[in-house]
C-alpha cells in the first residue's frame, strides 16, 4: 500500500511537468568586475524571458532576486540561463549574491 | 564583506541543520548510536565538493538549466526519503534491521541536503582564494554563519529531547512534515526557472507582511518554506506533499495498531 501511495505520489509529481514548445525570447546580461551589464534590462509585460547570463569573471557568482524568485550560481567563465516572467509591469531588482555591495541591477517590466 | 559571509554561510547551513538536529534528537529518543551522522556529513561534503568542481559541466546540461534539473531532483528525492523515514519511525524502531533503515534513511537525506547548500559555500569560499586580502574576512565571516546555523540546530535538539516523549514526537513531526512540503515547493520553484513546468502570476503577494530578505522570512523559509509570492503550481505542491505524507502516517499507524 504505501509503495502504492509512493508510485501515485510521482506520478503526479510528474505530471505537473508541462513542455513549453513557445520560444521566449532571449536577453542576455553579462557579469564582469562584480557588476552587471546592463545593470537595467527592459524586458516586454506579460511574456516569458530566456535570461543567459554570462559571467566572464574567474569568480562564481549567485544571481538573487526575491521579486523574481530566481536564484542560480552562474560559474565563473561560464553562462547560466534562467527563465522569468511573464511578469507584470514594474521594476524587480536583481543581486550577486556573492558581491551585493556591487552586483546590483533591476529588470524593467514594460 | 564579513557580514555577507555570514549571512550566504547562515542561509545554507540553516536548512541541514535542522534536518540534522531533528535526526538526532531522534536517534536520542530511540537509543541510536550517532555515529551515523559523522559519516553523513563527511560523505555530504564529499559530495557537495564533487557537485561544485564539476557545476560548469551540470549547468551546461539540459540547455544551460542542468543545475535546476539536478537540484529538483535532489529535493524531490529528500521528500520520498523524509516521506519513507516517518513511514518507519511510526512503525517504529524495535528490530535492528528497522534501525539500520532508518540509519540508511537518515545518512541519505543529510547527505542530500549537504549536496547543493554546501556546493554553494564552497563556490563562494573557494573564489575569494585569488584574493587574498579577502579570504581572511570572508573565512572569519564563513565560520561565524556556520557557527550560529549549528547553534540553532543545536537549540532545536535541545528543545526537542527535553520535552516530555509524546510532544517532542508530536513537535519532529510537524518539522519533518513542513520541511518536506517545502522540499515540494522548492523542486516546483527549481523547474519552473528551467521552464520545465509552466510558469504563471503568483497566487499571492505577502512581501508587503513578511518579506523575504528580513530575518523573520529568511527564518521561516528554513522552517516552513516561506515564500512571499507563490505561483499556483508551487502551493498546490505544498499542499499536495502535506496530504501525502499525513495519508501515508495514517496508514502507518492503523497497520500498526492492529
Amino acid at each position: 500500500m504505501s509503495t502504492y501511495l509512493l508510485r501515485v505520489s510521482i506520478v503526479f509529481s510528474l505530471s505537473i511537468i508541462a513542455f513549453n514548445v513557445k520560444a521566449a525570447p532571449i536577453f542576455e546580461l553579462i557579469i564582469q568586475q562584480h557588476l552587471f551589464y546592463p545593470a537595467e534590462l527592459v524586458i516586454p509585460a506579460d511574456t516569458k524571458v530566456k535570461l543567459v547570463i554570462k559571467n566572464q569573471d574567474d569568480t562564481a557568482e549567485e544571481f538573487e532576486s526575491y521579486e523574481l524568485n530566481r536564484e542560480k550560481v552562474i560559474p565563473g567563465q561560464s553562462s547560466g540561463v534562467i527563465f522569468i516572467g511573464p511578469l507584470q509591469t514594474g521594476i524587480y531588482p536583481f543581486f550577486g549574491e556573492f558581491f551585493p555591495k556591487t552586483a546590483q541591477g533591476k529588470i524593467i517590466v514594460k | 564583506m564579513l557580514a555577507n559571509a555570514v549571512i550566504i554561510v547562515l542561509r545554507e547551513v540553516l536548512e541541514a541543520s535542522m534536518i540534522m538536529s531533528l535526526f538526532l534528537a531522534y536517534s536520542q529518543r530511540i537509543n541510536l548510536s550517532r555515529f551515523w551522522l559523522l559519516l553523513a556529513i563527511m560523505l555530504g561534503i564529499l559530495c557537495a565538493w564533487f557537485y561544485a568542481i564539476n557545476i560548469s559541466t551540470i549547468s551546461s546540461w539540459f540547455d544551460g538549466v542542468g543545475q535546476e534539473v539536478i537540484n529538483a531532483g535532489i529535493q524531490l528525492l529528500i521528500f520520498f526519503i523524509l516521506l519513507a523515514f516517518i513511514a518507519q519511525a511510526l512503525v517504529g524502531a524495535n528490530t535492528s534491521k528497522q534501525k539500520q533503515t532508518l540509519i540508511m534513511l537518515m545518512i541519505v537525506a543529510i547527505v542530500l541536503a549537504s549536496i547543493r547548500e554546501g556546493c554553494e559555500i564552497i563556490l563562494y569560499i573557494t573564489g575569494f582564494s585569488s584574493v587574498p586580502e579577502l579570504l581572511h574576512p570572508v573565512l572569519i565571516g564563513s565560520a561565524v554563519g556556520a557557527g550560529i546555523g549549528i547553534s540553532v540546530g543545536v537549540c532545536i535538539y535541545y528543545l526537542l529531547v527535553n520535552m516530555s516523549f509524546k510532544s517532542g514526537v508530536r513537535v519532529g513531526y510537524v518539522m519533518i512534515l513542513l520541511i518536506a512540503a517545502a522540499m515540494m515547493s522548492q523542486v516546483i520553484q527549481q523547474l519552473i526557472q528551467a521552464d520545465w513546468v509552466i510558469s504563471q502570476y503568483p497566487l499571492w503577494d505577502t512581501s508587503n507582511l513578511i518579506n523575504e530578505r528580513s530575518i523573520t522570512g529568511q527564518l521561516l523559509y528554513a522552517l516552513i518554506g516561506y515564500e512571499a509570492t507563490p505561483t499556483p503550481i508551487q502551493v498546490t505542491a505544498y499542499i499536495s506533499a502535506i496530504v501525502i505524507i499525513v495519508c501515508v502516517s495514517f496508514f502507518q499507524l492503523s497497520r500498526h495498531s492492529k
